[in-house]
């Protein structure tokens, strides 16, 4: 679980926000708008352990990222992904480059089990084949959906995903939304940074009350208990292996 | 990364090419030992078969590479190829030369104390009347070769200087290149000795190859200008002594060194890779 307790951010003098509590458990999917310049990355950094914040304390599993020990702070980056908002266009840089990095993060992966896994992730973002095609001349959209299943490679448990879904463009929302939503099925932790709330989760209109400052934070993940239980048989997958593809190399 | 792959190759090539010069030819002790002979003329009348003996006997002193006697006929020969004409000398009498023995030194032990070493072993000879060994100009001589060994060890010295200079910032470059990846790989918790051990490990790797290949290509074109140019025989000596087992550790030293130097040089380029705290 990660929890945000009164967190505050300053930047360039000025105080962007302060007092922002925020609870992601386990399997909840949690997307943070805001307008343009309000801090929504910042918040990300700082969720993630990479950026004190000004005020306040993030903690996960218990223990504060910012006071606890650098290896907790450490093993949480290492258990957790990070699609960015701008994918560095990397010259020379092939799709398959960028999945040996991950690879390289994740330890102990042989080639053979790479070459399986990128041919199980790239059709999911309707990429399939994409694996020697130079990041450069992809489109953003194209960049963004193959940020994710780098991330996804090692199948993290916390992702942290900033404008991913912008990025992605209209016509990819509704087929990420439907991994996004398998992935939280999969007890992970979610949490989206956008501009606005897409379409696709227009239902869940009610921001959360802990929303604070230029954010509203809706939580959109699946609800504990039975409930949970419920939701999980309900909506459909999206198309390919997704429980091979999301489990395994950890 | 070609171009600099190619660039790294070419100054391990000229490095080595170098260092496989200074070796066998030990610097200007090759062609001087070529040049330097010392005469040891024996008495008239001394049996050719003493001759051969003193010289067989003089060539198995450590400084000495060749030892030949020449009878007194080979000596009158060489003498009138010299000073043609002179037959007349000769006339009805014997031959008034006496024979002689050549030596020649080894390269490396061209020094006073190899010559000294072979004048001491042939003063007590008492079929020898005379050591020609060079007489006073030989210190000086002897001096002018150290100081151009140490003049070809030093541009030696500069090669190795401009090969580490240009490795550490071809490093640092190529560690510039590698912030995107590095930070990728620290924001997912990756530890940062880890990340430095193993582009260490792949420098070392790849440094050791190059030096290799460096050598063997030198060493290949060794072999060809030696078997092609007396001069270079003579000046370097000839390529087959590389395959000497003396040569050897010094060999394997230099492509140790090498290819340390390229895994230090990475280790040290390493930290321009990483991104500042944040």
């Amino acid at each position: 679980m990660i929890e945000a307790f009164r967190v505050g951010a300053v930047s360039r003098g000025e105080t962007l926000w302060e007092g922002l509590d925020l609870a992601a458990g386990d399997g909840e999917m949690w997307i943070v708008t805001g307008p343009p310049s309000c801090g929504k990355t910042l918040l990300l950094h700082i969720l993630r352990g990479e950026r004190r914040p000004d005020s306040g304390d993030v903690h996960v599993a218990g223990e504060s990222l910012y006071r606890g020990s650098p290896e907790h702070n450490r093993r949480f980056r290492a258990s957790s992904g990070v699609v960015p908002e701008s994918l560095p266009a990397g010259q020379g840089r092939a799709v398959v480059d960028l999945f040996r990095l991950s690879a390289f993060a994740a330890g102990g992966v042989s080639t053979e089990e790479i070459k399986g896994r990128i041919s199980e992730l790239l059709p999911l973002v309707g990429l399939s084949g994409a694996e020697d095609v130079e990041v450069s001349s992809l489109s953003v959209s194209e960049r963004a959906r193959i940020a994710l299943v780098v991330e996804l490679f090692r199948s993290p448990r916390y992702l942290f995903l900033d404008r991913l879904l912008e990025n992605a463009g209209k016509e990819w929302a509704d087929r990420l939304g439907g991994l996004l939503r398998a992935l939280a099925r999969e007890d992970r932790t979610i949490l989206m940074m956008e501009r606005q709330l897409p379409d696709i989760w227009q239902a869940a209109k009610v921001p959360s009350p802990l929303s604070s400052g230029p954010f509203f934070l809706y939580r959109l993940g699946s609800p504990p208990g039975p409930e949970r239980k419920r939701e999980a048989e309900g909506p459909p997958l999206p198309a390919g292996p997704l429980s091979e593809t999301t489990g395994g190399v950890e | 990364m070609g171009k600099e792959a190619a660039g790294r190759f070419l100054l391990c090539f000229l490095a080595v090419s170098y260092f496989l010069v200074m070796l066998l030819s030990g610097g200007a002790d090759r062609f001087l030992s070529g040049q330097y002979t010392i005469t040891a003329i024996l008495r008239i009348g001394v049996p050719d078969d003493e001759g051969t003996g003193i010289a067989g006997k003089v060539a198995e002193l450590r400084p000495v590479r060749e030892a030949r006697y020449r009878t007194p006929e080979d000596a009158w020969k060489e003498f009138l190829e010299a000073y043609p004409g002179l037959e007349s000398l000769r006339g009805a009498r014997e031959n008034p030369l006496p024979g002689y023995v050549e030596i020649r030194l080894r390269p490396e032990r061209m020094s006073e104390e190899g010559i000294a070493d072979v004048r001491s072993a042939l003063t007590p000879v008492s079929q020898v009347e005379k050591i020609l060994s060079g007489g006073d100009v030989m210190p000086s001589l002897l001096r002018m070769k150290r100081w151009a060994n140490a003049l070809l060890w030093s541009g030696f010295a500069l090669v190795c200087a401009v090969f580490l200079v240009i490795l550490a910032m071809q490093e640092k470059t190529r560690a510039a290149r590698l912030v995107p990846d590095v930070s990728f790989l620290v924001d997912r918790g990756v530890p940062g000795d880890r990340i430095a051990a193993r582009r260490t490990a792949g420098a070392f790797v790849a440094g050791g190859i190059v030096a290799l290949v460096a050598t063997l290509v030198s060493c290949a074109a060794l072999f060809l200008v030696s078997g092609f140019f007396h001069f270079v025989r003579a000046v370097v000596g000839p390529a087959q002594d590389l395959l000497d087992a003396r040569y050897l550790l010094p060999v394997c030293l230099f492509l140790l060194s090498a290819t340390i130097f390229q895994g230090l040089a990475s280790l040290a380029g390493w930290r321009a890779a990483f991104p500042r705290e944040k």
